[in-house]
């Protein structure tokens, strides 16, 4: 389970904004949040919220017109926004390690598995010897399940579960804290999909390494993970464990988030709810609290000043004005018991 | 801005409208704000669009930047850039005493010079500016002498000698040693020449002047260039959109056409043709245009199967859509942005080219003022005169080098897809 | 060796005649379909008509279109070549094989020149996209691609013949070194390192510098944007990001894995290249008078020998088929796709 006490990174007030041709679009604004050693955060958003931009800003891999414009990133105490470009690439693969949606294009074609593993961990570990490598190389894809014989194959020649499983043995090899898993059960059917899923928590509990799953499927993160963070058009709406998330959802976004998931047990007379409006437009977003204008519980206070993203109970943070008070505003927060 | 989200409570798109509508805000403005995002490759654009502009200009009206006719031959042979020819004298028999100039070119009398010399040229303007000048004294002499032409130096000589002529007309480079032979006879007078214009980039052997050849080479460049590309254009944008579009043995039997005439050396097929046909300037146009069809007909028909395949295409089609009209109205404006860059590197090309045809001697009548003949002419005084070939060639690369420019940086701001031709 | 590779080779082969075929068919229609009596521009007006008729009687040319290329496309895959109308009736063939190896002596070490610079220049500038090095290396390339080949073989001349003089203005060797060199294979490296000739070998390596220098430069503009292009492309692809995520350094993602995968397509572009590569020897060797296939060609049609230019154009196309045959092979075999 999650050692809860301990912090693994901490996310400082990060901004991420691009530079498009119509303007500069801001897809993480001010978000603020910890990831724990060895826990299981699940990221979810719809598309465009800015989830998988978070994602790769953690290992600081933003390519031009984007930026991390503002915000720290503390890895083991220290901020890795200051890095220089050598110790980056050596906190990729070693420290965080990302794995990604589609195995197939994210292996060279050109390259053979056993080839891959060696160089990642020679790259990062110089003086390792070739039989070393192949060595350490082997024991890992035997435990992930992948026949020892696979080692000299091309990835055309493997199946789609395989190449996922040496994706994930190329972000375990170099024993990183820290697994970033972008959208990598979203191109996979449902079966496989679960299988993975479980080989994830498996990975978890054996090694230790915290799992942050970005991933718009909701169910998927109800059952795989320990915490939920709802992202909203670079916001940050709300984060806390699963089972008081999804009991309790105190955002409004995250309350119809959760009620547009069809359920089985709905009858026919029963609608599925669906929320107004669309996601904004990020070069000019909306003032205030970015969801204001699909919220139904919107306040005149929503659409002039942005609310903080505080905690309300031990474990729980929203940004709402709800669970806020301020001197404009009318109405008193409403109190969250755990 | 909050005045915007009062409006748009329930659309949450908070984009200015200027923005929304940045087709409606006009050409020019968009052409601007592009600038900064497509970086060099807008400047690259820019330069060579005005470059062009510049080219097409001269094209068109070579006369208004050529000083000379390009064909004549007015100055001596050889004369490196910027040097100043040689005046003409008046040679007359030293009995004669003063002469002068008026009485020289007078109505009564004879000159002469040898066949083909500039010094008719000189001799020409002299009189013209001498006549003008009369004309606007109110004075009513007019200046035309009587003109005898020569095989050489010496019979014009002798003819002064004997009394036949006035005067002889010759440069001090043509006169030579010849006037030794002739003690009686001597330089009367000196005319000089109205070179006022100056051959700013020197003569060719026969006395061209170099920049007038290329100044209205330019003309020829651009007839070829373009004629060949729009030919080429009319040919295989069509028959890449059909074999694409139908598919089938006869898309497989024309791509397998068109691939090999594309893999085969492209000049190779230009000469062959060209040398069938004959020289003449739509000969070489057609055989320069049957280079590029596979071209264009490669690149379209690969936009072609593209689009066919999109899910609109196919909607378009369950809806009723004829064949024509989806082939108009979806694949070919799909097509157009390929086909304006390939064009233009077209052009590029066609002008090397032709520059090479007829630098092999494939190409145009020898007497057209063209940069690759020119340059075939000057390989044999590469030592004496570099500039009888420096001039044309630069020609060649600029002119080709802003249509290479512009068809490229489009390239990299209209579709950065577009691998490889 | 596998099957999907076997399948390769073999359709691929099959392609090459149907190819060679086409091009031999587009050679016939071009020289006797169209318009233009070869004949008659080649004998002058003031031959007599009966004379005329026997030329073309030898030639075949009085006989129905379709027998006539029955026997063209039977004579260009026997290398029935005939004889030269003019310049005392040699064979073809013998002119051809004297020629050829000079013209690949030229345009392989072109081809090299080209593709190191194109694929160095081209990977460096996609790494560096949209900053002022990549500007700077499209502009060169740009320029190169469209200076005339002749005009810059004409340049050099000028600078480092006359100018300066390095290099020897033309040819293949000096001509007082000819008498004594003995040839074998006609390729005149080899033949001079065969026969131990080390001043010829001189000589020889000497002459070769301009022309083919000339001719790679030229070349290599092409080459330098394809290979940016492709390149561009491929550091966009996912495995690029997966290793950068891995932590492998840029330069390793550049010309190591983004090179091994470009190398694939760039393969196929190197086959097309070659018939701008022999299009350019034509114009490279008029310049340098350099006794190859191109300028046996131009100097065959300024004589209206139609026999010959048949053959050439003919010895062309199958060149052309070969290398683009070797081309795709190669790809096939680099390819770990199709080879397994």
């Amino acid at each position: 389970m999650a050692n809860q006490n301990e912090k693994l990174m901490e996310i400082r007030d990060l901004c991420v904004t691009y530079k498009t041709r119509l303007g500069s679009v801001s897809a993480v604004d001010h978000v603020s949040f910890d990831i724990f050693k060895g826990e299981i955060l699940g990221l979810v958003g719809e598309s465009g919220c800015g989830k998988s931009t978070m994602g790769k800003a953690l290992m600081r891999m933003i390519d031009p017109p984007g930026e991390i414009s503002s915000g720290q990133i503390i890895l083991e105490g220290e901020d890795i926004m200051g890095y220089t470009p050598d110790q980056m690439r050596d906190v990729r693969g070693r420290k965080i390690s990302m794995i990604f949606q589609d195995p197939m294009t994210s292996l060279n074609p050109t390259q053979r598995v056993d080839e891959h593993i060696i160089e990642a961990i020679q790259v990062h570990e110089p003086k390792t010897t070739k039989e070393n490598g192949l060595g350490r190389a082997t024991s890992l894809i035997e435990r992930l399940g992948i026949q020892q014989r696979r080692l000299n194959s091309y990835p055309h020649q493997l199946s789609g579960g395989m190449r996922q499983r040496v994706m994930i043995a190329l972000g375990l090899v170099l024993n990183a804290n820290l697994i970033v898993a972008d959208e990598a059960t979203t191109s996979l059917d449902v079966i496989v999909e679960a299988k993975l899923a479980d080989q994830l928590r498996e990975i978890r509990d054996e090694f230790g390494v915290a799992l942050l799953a970005i991933t718009h499927n909701i169910a998927l993160v109800a059952e795989l993970a320990d915490r939920i963070a709802v992202m909203y058009a670079g916001h940050m709406a709300e984060i806390g464990p699963v089972e008081d998330v999804f009991d309790n959802p105190l955002h409004p976004y995250t309350q119809g988030l959760l009620s547009s998931v069809p359920n089985i047990k709905l009858d026919d007379t029963e609608e599925l709810y669906k929320m107004a409006g669309e996601p904004p437009n990020l070069t000019h977003p909306p003032s205030g609290c970015r969801f204001h204008p699909r919220c139904p519980k919107a306040m005149p206070i929503c659409s002039k000043l942005a609310p903080k993203f505080e905690e309300v109970t031990p474990g729980r943070q929203v940004q709402c004005w709800l669970y806020q008070d301020h001197p404009q505003k009318e109405t008193p927060a409403i109190k969250v018991t755990a | 801005m909050e005045q915007d989200n009062q409006n748009n409570q329930t659309s949450a798109n908070s984009v200015p409208e200027w923005m929304l509508d940045l087709d409606r805000v006009g050409f020019v403005r968009k052409l601007f704000i592009s600038r900064k995002w497509y970086g060099g490759d807008w400047w690259f654009v820019a330069i060579s669009a005005v470059l062009l502009l510049f080219i097409i200009l001269v094209g068109v009206f070579p006369q208004w930047f050529a000083p000379y006719d390009p064909k004549a031959e007015v100055g001596p042979s050889l004369l490196a850039p910027r040097e100043l020819p040689p005046g003409y004298s008046l040679i007359a028999p030293k009995s004669a005493g003063e002469l002068k100039l008026e009485d020289a070119v007078a109505r009564g009398s004879t000159l002469g010079f040898v066949y083909g010399s500039p010094a008719s040229q000189a001799l020409r303007e002299i009189t013209t500016q001498m006549n003008n000048e009369a004309q606007e004294q109110g004075s009513k002499t007019r200046y035309q002498p009587r003109l005898s032409r020569f095989e050489t130096v010496e019979e014009g000589l002798e003819a002064v000698l004997s009394g036949k002529i006035n005067g002889f007309i010759a440069s001090p480079a043509e006169l030579g040693e010849s006037l030794e032979k002739y003690p009686d006879l001597a330089i009367a007078i000196d005319l000089r020449g109205e070179a006022a214009k100056g051959f700013l980039m020197g003569t060719n052997q026969i006395g061209q002047d170099v920049f007038s050849r290329i100044i209205w080479g330019t003309r020829i460049a651009l007839i070829v260039g373009l004629s060949s590309a729009i030919v080429s254009f009319l040919i295989g944008v069509p028959l890449g959109l059909i074999s694409g579009f139908v598919g089938g043995p006869f898309d497989r039997v024309l791509t397998l056409l068109m691939d090999s005439l594309y893999s085969f050396p492209g000049l190779i097929l230009a000469i062959s043709i060209a040398a069938v046909l004959g020289a003449g300037i739509g000969n070489i146009i057609v055989a320069i245009a049957a280079l590029y069809i596979p071209t264009y007909f490669r690149i379209v028909r690969g936009q072609t199967l593209q689009v066919k395949e999109e899910l609109y295409v196919e909607a378009a089609r369950s809806l009723g859509a004829t064949p024509l009209k989806i082939l108009v109205k979806y694949i070919f404006p799909n097509v157009i942005p390929s086909v304006v860059i390939i064009f233009s590197v077209n052009v590029g090309d066609a002008i090397l080219t032709e520059a090479g045809l007829s630098f092999l001697g494939f190409g145009l009548p020898p007497d057209t003022p063209d940069w690759g003949i020119d340059l075939a002419r000057g390989q044999d005084y590469l030592r004496r005169a570099w500039w009888l070939i420096t001039y044309p060639g630069l020609m060649v690369t600029t002119v080709t080098l802003a249509f290479s420019m512009l068809g490229e940086s489009l390239s990299e701001i209209l579709n950065p897809r577009l691998a490889e031709l | 060796m596998s099957s999907s590779l076997r399948r390769f080779l073999i359709t691929r082969l099959l392609l090459t005649i149907p190819m060679v075929l086409i091009l031999i068919t587009v050679i016939f229609f071009v020289m006797r379909v169209l318009p233009g009596d070869p004949i008659r521009s080649q004998l002058g007006p003031r031959v007599s008509e009966e004379q005329a008729d026997r030329l073309r009687e030898r030639l075949g040319l009085n006989r129905p279109l379709h027998i006539q290329y029955v026997t063209f496309v039977k004579d260009m895959f026997t290398l029935n070549f005939g004889t030269a109308l003019t310049q005392g009736e040699r064979p073809i063939k013998d002119e051809l094989a004297e020629k050829m190896p000079a013209t690949m002596e030229l345009t392989i070490p072109a081809m090299t020149i080209t593709a190191l610079i194109g694929i160095l220049s081209g990977s460096y500038a996609a790494k560096n996209r949209k900053k002022p090095v990549d500007y700077a290396i499209r502009l060169i390339s740009i320029i190169f691609y469209s200076i005339p080949v002749f005009f810059l073989g004409l340049i050099f001349q000028i600078l480092f013949s006359v100018r300066i003089p390095i290099f020897p203005l033309a040819g293949r060797m000096d001509t007082l070194m000819m008498t004594s060199f003995k040839s074998i294979t006609n390729f005149y490296v080899i033949d001079a390192i065969l026969t131990q000739n080390w001043p010829a070998l001189g000589s020889v390596l000497l002459h070769l510098v301009m022309p083919s220098v000339t001719l790679g430069l030229v070349l290599s503009g092409v080459f330098v944007r394809l290979t940016r292009v492709n390149m561009i492309e491929m550091l966009k692809s996912d495995f690029i990001t997966a290793g950068r995520a891995r932590g492998l350094p840029e330069d390793r993602l550049v010309y190591k894995h983004a090179l091994r995968n470009t190398f694939i397509p760039i393969m196929t572009l190197i086959g097309l290249e070659f018939a701008i590569l022999l299009a350019g020897a034509v114009l490279t060797e008029t310049t340098f008078s350099w006794p190859g296939m191109g300028r046996y060609l131009v100097e065959r049609i300024q004589l209206r020998d139609y026999t010959a230019v048949q053959a050439s154009i003919g010895v062309f196309a199958f060149f052309v088929a070969i290398i683009t045959l070797v081309m795709d092979v190669l790809y096939a075999f680099i390819d770990p796709r199709i080879r397994y």
